[in-house]
């Protein structure tokens, strides 16, 4: 089992999952950990800030072609849909919305699992909207680990229900066990 | 789905046809404009690449549908802020100001530069210049035309810009919008005044084959959100483009998420997202 990047879809619901998942991984973690949630319209800054505070990781808003480096947590930047391209760096992009969404989940996940083939984990939790499940099932249909926040454990399930049906995904994971996952991908 | 040899192929098309050429643009999203393309018009790859051997102005809309064009009035407030504060004044001593908008789409971010440019007294010793590799593109940057309802952010940033942040304290400014565009709810519109829309040279212009077209250097290059598109390798062709058509100590604007790597980077000094050509 040897990952090569993780990367996280959340929505509406997911603030506080997300924030307790990054508080829990350690300075070196061994994986980069890529973020794409969805925002508010208006919350364009600070959020950054607001996930730094509880994370031992350095998080990063990328920038265009920013190579993409294990220990490091990056979070698409508002506005952007953020791709990852062959070779290991990221890619911008201004384009439309895809599924209301800009950064959308499906891209960012489809994009990844091009690049990163059976070496991926892609990980989907709690959102309002169907975006992510067609990225998850890319994830599922290039050999990588797909995970799916227990619906119950959601507190808006409409996104992980939505990729549970898309794609048979390997595990249905409350937060904590979510977790524990990542922590033993650590090497 | 579009295999990567579909869109190897959509490429030699474009090529054959015409002088555009997408090799050195970024991948996956471009894939991604390639099957968008071909659910728009409902076409296989074959079929497109026919079509765009035998139709010029199918080719050129395939052009302009291939590109991403999203712009907005004071797109990024925080750039035109650290413009109007910090940039800007230090190029007012001089006679003229060249300044080049590459990759210019329909056009708001020119009208944002010249409503600054305007408010801080440098309009009449500005010199304008505004290139994009599609000639639609260039056409509504001349006609200065855009939605109102759907634009009304446009305001939100006009106002963040122009009337908040004053230079001084003294300063509280009330500007009208009518001062530079007229606004019809009737027909939906925001129109830019004659005097900003007839200040502009605008020449068509490819940031892959061409090089600098204007008998000039430049002060302020602003390229934003153009180079996103491009691969590392045509990201360094076209900052090296524009470090040979800046003037020392002449800036060039790239987007809020952008950087220049690489060797050229050298060339010069970053502040937030300006980059100054260094003197050698
Ligand atoms: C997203 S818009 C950026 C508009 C504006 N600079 C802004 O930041 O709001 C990108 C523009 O780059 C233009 N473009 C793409 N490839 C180009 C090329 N090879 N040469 C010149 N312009 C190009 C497109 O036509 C489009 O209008």
């Amino acid at each position: 089992m040897d990952y090569k990047a993780v990367i996280i879809g959340g929505s509406a619901g997911s603030f506080q999952v997300i924030t307790k998942i990054i508080a829990s991984l350690p300075e070196n973690y061994s994986l980069p950990v890529i973020l794409c949630l969805h925002r508010l319209k208006h919350v364009r800054s600070g959020f950054v800030e607001a996930l730094s505070i509880k994370s031992k990781m350095p998080i990063l808003e990328p920038n265009d072609k920013d190579p993409i480096k294990a220990g490091k947590i990056y979070l698409a930047p508002a506005n952007y849909h953020m791709y990852v391209e062959l070779g290991n760096r990221f890619t911008l992009s201004t384009e439309d919305v895809v599924n209301h969404s800009r950064p959308s989940i499906d891209l960012s996940f489809s994009s990844a699992s091009y690049n990163y083939k059976r070496k991926l984990v892609g990980i989907i939790l709690s959102g309002a909207n169907k975006d992510g499940a067609l990225g998850l099932k890319a994830v599922n249909d290039s050999g990588g680990l797909t995970i799916v926040q227990d619906p119950s454990d959601c507190q808006v399930p409409t996104m992980t229900q939505a990729a549970i049906s898309a794609t048979e995904v390997d595990h249905v994971y409350n937060t904590r066990k979510i977790i524990e996952f990542l922590l033993n991908l650590d090497s | 789905m579009v295999t990567n040899e579909d869109v190897q192929r959509f490429i030699t098309a474009i090529k054959m046809a015409s002088t555009y050429d997408f090799s050195d643009y970024s991948e996956r999203s471009f894939k991604r404009r390639v099957e968008k393309l071909l659910i728009d018009n409902h076409m296989d790859i074959n079929q497109l690449s026919l079509k765009i051997s035998k139709d010029k102005f199918f080719l050129e809309k395939v052009v302009r549908d291939i590109t991403v064009n999203t712009t907005e009035l004071f797109r990024d407030s925080d750039m035109w802020i650290t413009l109007k504060h910090q940039i800007l004044p230090k190029l007012k001593k001089n006679k003229s100001i060249f300044i080049w908008h590459a990759g210019c789409s329909s056009g708001q971010e020119i009208y944002s530069m010249l409503i600054l440019l305007h408010e801080l007294g440098m309009f009449e010793q500005a010199k304008v210049f505004a290139t994009d590799i599609n000639s639609e593109m260039l056409e509504s940057s001349k006609a200065g035309v855009y939605k109102y309802r759907f634009n009304l952010g446009y305001l939100d940033n006009f106002d963040k810009v122009i009337k908040e942040n004053p230079l001084n304290f003294e300063e509280t400014k009330d500007v009208p919008y009518e001062k530079y565009f007229d606004i019809d709810k009737v027909k939906d519109t925001i129109k830019m005044k004659e005097f900003l829309r007839e200040k502009v040279v605008f020449r068509k212009h490819d940031l892959v084959n061409d090089g600098n077209i204007f008998y000039s250097k430049f002060d302020l290059v602003l390229c934003r959100n153009v180079i996103i598109y491009f691969n590392n390798k045509l990201q360094n062709h076209v900052i090296e483009l524009f470090n040979n058509s800046l003037y020392r100590d002449g800036y060039l604007v790239l987007g809020a998420h952008e950087s220049i790597l690489g060797p050229v980077s050298n060339n010069f000094d970053r502040t937030k997202g300006f980059y100054k050509k260094k003197q050698f």
